[in-house]
């Protein structure tokens, strides 16, 4: 199947590392142009430098997406630079957390307002692409109880509900808008691997809540986000794919 | 290079940013010269031998000084401490004149024990009356009262209590077995100027427990004197502390290492987020994690600008501390059983002391300690537990030690082990077993063949 993603420009927030990083190894072999950003010089140079080798345009910058100016300066000057925008994956995060009141401070910054901003600020670019689609990175933590009632939960949350009503929104602009919520994923310096290593009971516990007994990678998270945002996924807007592995036990009807 | 190598060597890494030595107040931070004890392989027969076992009490335990408890416990006169050492029980007294004396448990009567372990009080008797026939004494060990005396035509004994030396230091009592011992502070050098910094004496114990272990004492003392074990049974500490960047220093008797804490081992990837043991460290010096934007390699030194700037301010006395202290682990082996994990904040002693017979056998005393902040009432010292191994957890590091350490005094058993093979991250227990063998062989040194 081709996913028609060929020549297609795609901006991705967070793409060092984990999900990020995988869903812009796949675009590049999909031969879609990419600007990336993270919060690290030195890795969003190596980045870009491995993904070039693909024969794609890559460009990207160390962006802290909490100052908003400075970030919404990066996607316009990354629209430019690429000549057009198709494909929006806000993906940072500011990751759990349930140390202070602060953590909903940096959750909201982080993981809502760049996801807002980036959209609000894309659109203009996403509407004139004819095929334009945002895929928001949400996670099981918003659809079920899990661990601490941690800001990351809630706000997870909210972004499923903006996806949806931006969906509506935008729609007749022929832009679509999805969220792609992963269960628990395993990655070489991810947040499991901290947790398998520090909290190994919580470990299990969420192994053992996996019909299969297998995390997620990064890779098979790409595929689906990369599917829902290529023109092969056409159908779709509106709406939220669990990719969980069978991890939440609710019934999505 | 081959394979294996390949496949075992050490990762490298950056060394942490460390205090200077000049920059030290206190404690002293200049690297001792490694002691050359050679590489050779220490007999595991030491570990379950009755006949070794027989010569440390005869040649080590009855020579040096040992913890018997902590002055604080026993402010009144009559107020007292009985504490074991092997098959021996020692009663600690606080004097009228506030002394403290040390005494064996022992009525001069029949032998019975006068008072069981543990910390108590004689009351406004200010007297020992001992269960069995009533026998009294008085608390410098002299008798008071003996039941129908006159039914012993040869009067009462010419002897009373049996007097041991006793000293304190650091708010601790010591005592010995030895009849002519070493003045408490030559024996203890260098350690009273590495120790005295850290306001012991205005910390409370925050735990007080008991175990009996199925191992050898000398088992669990190697296994406090070495980080090595790190990656192999605590693997959650390698989001906490640096295993590798590791300062020993081996002294006369005793020996010390400097962990760094607060930071990533160089076995761990750099994760996406501040690891939780590494957030503990920070709440407690009264730092939001969550408002930390730095990278983790910052938050070591960060934590330690932090403390220094607020610690006054929380009713704490860092004054006397290196930059280092405020965050590290400075653990020492007072020798021949003590094992210190020494921080600003709390230290922690791990005191192991030999089953009175079996020498796979031991009991694990933990007293942890914390500082209480000027100002602040001094809160009720944790009462003493005590249980047997695994029946509760001491805690998960603990528990992680606890668990592996049957098994390896197991091993020592078997034919197949062929002795201690022991490298340059584990030198301290080296260090151990050559102060042991002084004790144990004296000056004249190890004969050939000995364990």
């Amino acid at each position: 199947m081709d996913l028609g993603l060929r020549g297609k420009k795609a901006i991705v927030t967070g793409a060092t590392k984990g999900i990020g990083r995988a869903i812009v190894e796949l675009f590049s072999t999909e031969g879609v142009d990419i600007a990336l950003c993270s919060r690290t010089a030195e890795e969003v140079e190596s980045t870009v430098r491995a993904l070039e080798q693909r024969g794609v345009n890559v460009i990207g910058e160390a962006v802290n997406v909490r100052e908003g100016d400075a970030y919404k300066a990066w996607l316009e000057r990354s629209a430019q630079a690429l000549g057009g925008c198709d494909i929006f994956i806000p993906n940072v995060s500011a990751g759990g957390g349930f140390d202070s009141e602060k953590n909903w401070t940096r959750n909201f910054e982080v993981d809502v307002m760049h996801t807002v901003r980036g959209c609000e600020t894309l659109m203009p670019h996403l509407e004139k692409s004819g095929s334009g689609s945002i895929v928001i990175l949400s996670s099981t933590n918003a659809l079920e109880t899990f661990g601490v009632p941690q800001a990351f939960n809630a706000m997870k949350a909210a972004l499923i509900t903006y996806s949806k009503q931006l969906a509506q929104h935008v729609g007749r602009k022929g832009v679509r808008v999805n969220s792609v919520s992963p269960g628990p994923v395993y990655f070489e310096g991810g947040a499991w691997e901290l947790i398998k290593g520090t909290m190994p009971k919580l470990f299990d516990y969420a192994l053992k809540q996996i019909p299969c007994g297998r995390m997620g990678t990064p890779e098979e998270v790409a595929r689906i986000v990369a599917f829902v945002a290529s023109p092969a996924g056409s159908l779709i807007t509106g709406s939220n794919i669990v990719a969980d592995n069978g991890f939440t036990k609710r019934v999505q009807f | 290079m081959d394979e294996f190598w390949e496949r075992s060597k050490t990762p490298r890494f950056t060394p942490v940013p460390r205090a200077r030595p000049e920059d030290s107040p206190g404690t002293p931070l200049e690297k001792a010269p490694d002691p050359d004890l050679g590489h050779g392989i220490i007999d595991q027969r030491r570990y379950f031998s009755r006949e070794f076992m027989a010569l440390e009490w005869q040649r080590m335990w009855t020579k040096v000084w040992l913890l018997g408890g902590r002055e604080v416990d026993i402010p009144e006169a009559g107020d007292y401490i009985v504490t074991e050492i092997g098959p021996e029980s020692i009663l600690i007294v606080r004097q009228r004149d506030g002394s403290v004396r040390a005494f064996y448990n022992v009525c001069q009567h029949r032998g019975n024990r006068i008072r069981g372990c543990g910390i108590g009080s004689t009351g406004s008797s200010l007297s020992f009356k001992c269960p069995y026939h009533h026998w009294e004494y008085e608390l410098d060990g002299s008798y008071r009262r003996i039941p129908d005396i006159d039914t012993f035509p040869q009067g009462k004994p010419p002897h009373a209590l049996t007097e041991i030396p006793c000293g304190t230091w650091g708010g601790f009592v010591w005592y010995t077995l030895n009849e002519s011992p070493p003045p408490l502070l030559e024996y203890l050098d260098p350690l009273p100027r590495h120790l005295e910094p850290y306001n012991l004496h205005k910390m409370v114990q925050t735990r007080d427990i008991t175990v009996e272990w199925d191992c050898n004492w000398k088992t669990s003392v190697d296994a406090f004197n070495e980080t090595y074990h790190v990656q192999g049974i605590h693997p959650q500490l390698l989001w906490y502390l640096h295993d590798l960047d590791v300062q020993i220093d081996c002294y006369g008797r005793h020996n010390r290492y400097l962990i760094p804490f607060g930071t990533l081992s160089p076995r761990v990837r750099k994760p996406n987020a501040i690891p939780e043991p590494i957030k503990t460290i920070m709440k407690a010096a009264g730092m939001d994690p969550a408002d930390y934007d730095r990278p983790i390699a910052e938050i070591r030194r960060d934590v330690q600008q932090h403390k220094r700037a607020h610690g006054a301010r929380h009713g704490k006395d860092y004054s006397r501390l290196n930059d280092d202290q405020l965050t590290d682990d400075y653990h020492y082996l007072i020798f021949p059983n003590l094992s210190l994990n020494v921080h600003a904040d709390d230290f922690w002693i791990f005191r192991q002391r030999p089953h009175p017979h079996d020498p796979d056998r031991m009991f694990y005393d933990i007293m942890t300690f914390e500082l209480v902040p000027d100002g602040q009432e001094w809160p009720a010292r944790a009462e003493h537990k005590r249980w047997k191994h695994g029946d509760k957890s001491i805690g998960l590091v603990l528990d992680q030690d606890a668990e592996n350490l049957p098994g390896v005094q197991a091993g020592m058993h078997s034919r197949g082990f062929k002795g201690l093979w022991i490298g340059a991250q584990e030198l301290r227990i080296r260090h151990f077993h050559k102060v042991l063998d002084d004790y144990v062989y004296g000056p004249q040194g190890k004969p050939a063949g000995a364990l």
